[in-house]
């Protein structure tokens, strides 16, 4: 169609598709991770019908106390699992650093270095994964499922099984401190871990490198990808987010125990899965990871405040991931 | 012949050689040879849990004081691998069995198995199937009266702090020690005019799983005035919550057991009771016992062992410090 301005024929404009606003890309991207939130606000609002108190803010302060450690501790598996591997050690690492953290403080050490010196532990088990599974070619499964067996036995072994209580009156600055003025160090820490996660893999190479590698690591590697490289890297990162899990729960429980990682491993799996993330590889999200964890814990909590059988703590789980698959699956099939 | 079994194979050799030494190595075990030392088996229910480690440790010494030689194997809480270990222990040549079965009932198929065999076996911890009568003795803690009088203990906690509400953090219920404190308990509150308003059952047995529960506890129920722990973990985790919320003193804490952790926090005056369970003493009179049938002397089929209460202020007591050897190792921690 054309139109005239003083007898010269202008062309009219082309008719662009209409870029979408930044609302609705959010609402595309974060459709997975919007429905989850929803979810959550939802079991809230069911418990809350038996337990008013479930909406309080001190029992909203008890969920995000509870669910900080699993939630970095499944950032670090996502990273794993978005690339198509698996992190079954994640629960002994918990454990064993720990251990090690509680012997060095008892030991005298003072709590930084005795910090620091823990997350060597993280670091070495993911340096261990990662060099199996990428130099070695061993399969993901089978490497960390020995270092989750290692693991767990050295956590007994390195105090002979006795659990440690922590006296350092300043080791729970770590957890209950608070770095930034009214916000405490366990939701800062939670929230800057997703934060740079989700922006490192949204924005950044090397979060396309993850996903590239977990959609299709021959054609990652063809494309000139460094996909050892990441591989080797996401194991460290993993064994280095479960690391500094541990100490964050540490200095919130004051005791060191050898079996305290030993749900976290299926715990933390299973929230990278509610969150949307793939056992193949390739999907998913850090925001994603952190609600599964949130998911789980909210249901924990629910179940106790309703004072329903904590032994049924697993079926609930087990039906809500099941439920996420299922929506994943239909979702991505219609669309 | 089969093309198979006419193939030579390094391994097929390997594993002719391995067990023809084993099948060598075997009855030589097995044999009993005039004179020798006796040997006592051990067998733990699970080693990653600090009370059994800690009935280990009274078996060992006690064993040691008798000159008798001590081996020790680990059930992992299976019911196959507990009776794998029973054949092994006999495989071994051992002259008795001090036993922590994984449950009541799966004590049947090892007493037929011992009972063929002449071998003495004593229980610790958890006693044998109901109608079971081919063994040593039953060294266990008297659960039902210890219930009982914690029930009496915690609900003097609750008027003391002016109300009538308890809660409870239990072991799992499928087990039969845990039945006995809760029907113990049970009674006591009825008696002693308080109300029981949730009962939440551990999975992990771990202190961070007993914070979580504690802090829902409290949130579903605000007027709870006491809490009755039923393990070690339970009184930790709750002391930890109570020490959050502010809430130290407040709300009463007893618990069963004893650890160098929970002594602490009785001394600190953060719970007020605890109900000492001699762990190390169950291996002690168990290796006794089967002592006394190895040589001919009187035994006792029923000796329950009772758990007196400690409070901070008869702590330090010269008997209840003799009580406290009796319940952890030193390496364990302080008395």
């Amino acid at each position: 169609m054309t139109d005239t301005i003083a007898g010269a024929p202008v062309q009219a404009p082309p008719v662009r598709p209409r870029r979408a606003g930044a609302g609705t890309r959010l609402l595309r991207v974060y459709r997975t991770e919007i429905a989850i939130a929803a979810a959550i606000v939802l079991i809230e609002l069911v418990v809350s019908l038996w337990s008013p108190q479930a909406l309080s803010f001190g029992n909203l302060a008890n969920v995000a106390q509870a669910s900080a450690p699993l939630i970095l501790v499944s950032l670090g598996v996502f990273l794993v699992i978005a690339t198509s591997g698996i992190d079954l050690s994640v629960g002994s690492t918990f454990s064993l650093t720990g251990m090690v953290a509680g012997l060095g403080l008892s030991a005298g050490l003072s709590w930084p270095v005795a910090c620091l010196a823990s997350l060597g532990v993280g670091i070495g088990v993911g340096a261990i994964n990662g060099a199996l599974v990428t130099f070695v070619g061993l399969a993901p499964f089978v490497v960390t499922l020995v270092t989750f067996a290692v693991g767990a036995s050295l956590a007994f072994v390195v105090t002979d099984g006795h659990s440690i209580a922590i006296l350092d009156p300043d080791f729970w600055r770590l957890n209950g401190g608070t770095l930034v003025p009214g916000v405490v160090n366990y939701v800062l820490f939670c929230i800057a871990g997703v934060a740079l996660l989700e922006f490192a893999l949204r924005k950044l190479v090397l979060g396309r490198w993850v996903y590239a590698i977990g959609s299709n690591a021959k054609a990652a590697r063809l494309l000139g990808i460094p996909v050892d490289a990441v591989r080797f890297g996401v194991y460290v990162a993993s064994g280095l987010f479960a690391s500094f899990s541990s100490l964050m729960s540490l200095s919130y429980i004051s005791n060191s125990e050898a079996t305290s990682g030993a749900n976290l491993m299926l715990q933390a799996i299973a929230a990278c899965v509610i969150g949307g993330a793939s056992l193949f590889g390739g999907t998913g999200s850090a925001i994603g990871a952190m609600l599964g964890a949130v998911m789980i814990t909210v249901i924990q909590n629910g179940v106790n405040l309703i004072g329903i059988n904590s032994f049924w703590q697993g079926s609930v789980t087990g039906l809500v991931i099941l439920v996420a698959v299922l929506i994943d699956r239909f979702t991505k099939a219609r669309a | 012949m089969t093309p198979f079994s006419m193939t030579p194979s390094p391994l097929r050799g390997l594993a002719l050689a391995t067990a023809l030494a084993l099948a060598a190595a075997a009855p030589a075990a097995a044999e009993t040879k005039p004179g020798k030392k006796f040997t006592v088996a051990y067998i733990a229910p699970s080693l990653d849990i600090s009370y059994w480690q800690w009935v280990a440790y009274g078996a060992k010494t006690k064993a040691k004081e008798l000159g008798i030689d001590y081996i020790e194997l680990d059930s992992h809480n299976s019911p196959v691998d507990q009776m794998t270990n029973v054949r092994t222990a006999l495989t071994r040549g051992v002259d008795a069995i001090v036993m922590g079965p994984v449950s009541s009932a799966s004590t049947p198929p090892v007493l037929r198995l011992l009972k063929d065999k002449n071998i003495p076996v004593a229980f610790t911890g958890i006693g044998p199937q109901p109608g079971e009568t081919d063994y040593t003795s039953t060294v266990t803690a008297n659960n039902y009266e210890a219930g009982r009088e914690e029930g009496k203990f915690v609900c003097g906690l609750a008027k003391e702090r002016g109300g009538n509400k308890v809660g409870m953090l239990s072991l799992p219920q499928d087990r039969e020690n845990a039945q006995k404190y809760l029907k113990g308990a049970k009674e006591a509150f009825a008696a002693e005019g308080c109300d029981l308003v949730q009962v939440l059952q551990t999975k992990g047995l771990t202190v961070r799983e007993a914070v979580d529960q504690t802090n829902d506890l409290l949130t579903r129920n605000p007027d709870v005035k006491a809490i009755y722990g039923m393990y070690d973990e339970a009184a930790t985790g709750a002391a930890k919550a109570l020490q959050t919320q502010g809430l130290v003193g407040k709300v009463g804490v007893a618990t069963a057991d004893g650890s160098p952790t929970t002594v602490r926090l009785l001394r600190e005056g953060v719970i007020q009771g605890l109900f000492l369970q001699e762990a190390g003493g169950q291996g002690i009179e168990a290796v006794q016992q089967v002592y006394n049938a190895l040589t001919g002397a009187p035994v006792t089929k029923e000796l329950p062992l009772p758990e007196p209460l400690v409070t901070a202020k008869d702590i330090d007591s010269p008997e209840a410090q003799a009580k406290l050897k009796r319940v952890y190792p030193p390496s364990a921690g302080q008395y």
